[in-house]
């Protein structure tokens, strides 16, 4: 395969995946799966939402995605665009920031150069000065541990520390729920223009409609484990960011159509 | 610290911690110049005065101090050293954590009494035997508290330097041992004392210098003063040696603090 080929190929592949979570005691995983016969497939430049009621498995998802849990059955695929043997590194942002308490910021911005994953440690500077300015943060944070920074500059940074180690793919775990709704819009515009600008495929975990529908491309509910029908969120300009996405005249009409099918995932799930 | 005190009010802090010990000097004054006889067993503040100054001037507390030191400080950084190396190291492997466990139980509730006249007849009478009883007395401690500080890491780190792709020696550089520091410091601050108490006993037992054997030899004359400005002496040490650690901790853990 060359590298043309893999470039179209999409970024994450995900067939018939299988899960449950082996209950306490017995070795056999319990007959109740939580993720079943799942597919799914990120392509570059890309955000797919995952949109879900609570506890209907959209963490263990992105586990399974990141090899935190191994699957039962079906396949995971992420696109290798380095040496076969080398592991795609992928861009976990957890729920809760996970910066290292002990390192400043800017020890914790560099732990992609002291992991080893990655090989030129003379941009290190340069990239760090970059994605501080693309974050508005300022520069002396790096000197500050995280105790010291506010909830969204801790995810902002957690965000960066992720994208230091180069990966193309991006996991997001509700990583806007903590925030107020100024910083919560800020950060979606942040975030959808690093996508597009780099041309990296994010999947981005959210109980939040309407930041599904202005920050997606493609919009999908899980419910009991599988996936329902995919959403197409078709707008007008997909470099349109999320701010202005909100305004458009389409955007009333998807909150609708996503809204529905959740309710009668939910109601479903009830009864 | 967030509220700031005049310097005036920190004199008056400094006289409050003095109080206390002032007030016991005092009652120990008047109890035995009340009655002489009972200076025999309860020396007195004038004579344990007298006693610091011999002492001092000959040389004599400050030697045994430095011996005692010496043997305690030691036994402490190898005991706390070794024991905190093999404790975190114990995380790579949870079989020989568990083939350990019982016999670092043992090693952890055996008393250094009981082992010091076999340490004293293997190792002699010299600063070797106390070093060791010292040894002891701490390595157990820092396995028991470096293990539990391995063992006690935030998931949500392991789960990041799995995400990343970072082999085990890197998440145990990166991770493990500096969030175990602080089961590490603590075990330091348990140790300081009991490496101290471990030099002592070897020295109480048998021994011909450091401040056990000034006490027991004193004792065993019915000099109580000097066995007061050896027990002056110690307590001296252990808070100077534990002001120490508190630095190391400070330096140590400064993202705490800040
Ligand atoms: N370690 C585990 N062992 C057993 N069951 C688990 C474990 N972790 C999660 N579960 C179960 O799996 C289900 C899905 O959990 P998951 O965390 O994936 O939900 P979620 O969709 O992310 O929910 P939320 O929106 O609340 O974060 C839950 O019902 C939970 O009880
Ligand atoms: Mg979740």
């Amino acid at each position: 395969m060359n590298s043309q080929s893999g470039r179209d190929g999409p970024l994450l592949s995900i067939e018939g995946l299988h899960f449950a979570f082996r209950s306490a005691g017995t070795a056999s995983p319990s007959s109740l799966a939580l993720i079943d016969n799942l597919q799914l497939s990120v392509f570059r430049g890309e955000i797919v939402c995952i949109l879900g009621a609570s506890g209907c498995g959209k963490t263990t998802l992105l586990n399974l995605i990141a090899g935190l849990l191994k699957p039962e059955a079906g396949k995971i695929e992420i696109l290798n665009s380095r040496a076969a043997a080398v592991r795609q590194p992928i861009g976990y942002i957890f729920q809760n920031d996970a910066l290292l308490p002990w390192r400043t910021i800017e020890g914790n911005l560099r732990l992609a150069d002291d992991i080893g994953g990655n090989s030129s440690k003379e941009g290190t500077q340069e990239r760090i000065a970059a994605y501080l300015k693309t974050f508005h943060l300022d520069r002396q944070i790096l000197k500050q541990y995280p105790s010291q920074l506010s909830g969204g500059m801790r995810q902002r940074a957690s965000i960066i520390q992720a994208l230091m180690f180069d990966p193309d793919l991006l996991l997001l775990d509700e990583p806007f729920s903590a925030l107020d709704y100024y910083t919560k819009l800020r950060l979606e515009g942040e975030f959808h223009q690093l996508v597009k600008g780099e041309n990296k495929g994010a999947i981005l975990v959210t109980h939040d409609i309407e930041e599904a529908v202005a920050m997606g491309d493609r919009l999908v509910i899980m419910d009991a484990g599988r996936l329902g029908n995919e959403l197409s969120i078709c707008k007008s300009d997909d470099r349109c960011q999320p701010e202005n996405a909100r305004g458009m005249p389409e955007f009333a009409e998807h909150y609708r159509q996503v809204w529905s099918q959740l309710k009668s995932v939910i109601e479903g799930a009830r009864c | 610290m967030l509220i700031f005190r005049p310097a005036i009010s920190r004199l008056l802090q400094w006289s409050l911690y003095l109080l206390p010990l002032l007030a016991m000097i005092a009652a120990w004054y008047f109890y035995t110049a009340a009655d002489p006889q009972r200076q025999f067993i309860f020396s007195s503040p004038e004579k344990v005065y007298l006693a610091l100054v011999r002492l001092i001037s000959s040389g004599e507390l400050f030697h045994n101090s430095c011996v005692t030191v010496m043997e305690a400080v030691i036994g402490f950084v190898i005991g706390t050293t070794c024991g905190a190396m093999f404790g975190l190291s114990l995380w790579y492997s949870r079989l020989i954590a568990r083939i350990a466990r019982p016999y670092i139980t043992a090693l952890a509730t055996v008393p250094v009494f009981a082992l010091a006249p076999i340490l004293i007849s293997w190792f002699g009478i010299g600063i070797l035997s106390k070093i060791m009883l010292a040894f002891l007395s701490t390595v157990a401690v820092a396995i028991v508290q470096s293990y539990q500080g391995a063992m006690s890491v935030e998931p949500r780190f392991l789960r990041l330097m799995l995400v990343v792709g970072a082999s085990r020696w890197k998440t145990f550089t990166l991770v493990v041992v500096p969030s175990s520091l602080i089961w590490v410091i603590n075990a330091m601050k348990l140790n300081i004392g009991l490496a101290l108490l471990g030099a002592f006993i070897g020295e109480f037992i048998s021994a011909e210098e450091g401040l056990g054997y000034m006490i027991v030899k004193a004792s065993g004359l019915y000099d109580m003063a000097t066995v007061f400005c050896g027990v002056i002496a110690l307590i001296l040490i252990a808070l100077a040696l534990t002001a120490a650690i508190e630095q190391v901790e400070h330096r140590l853990l400064k993202w705490k603090s800040s």
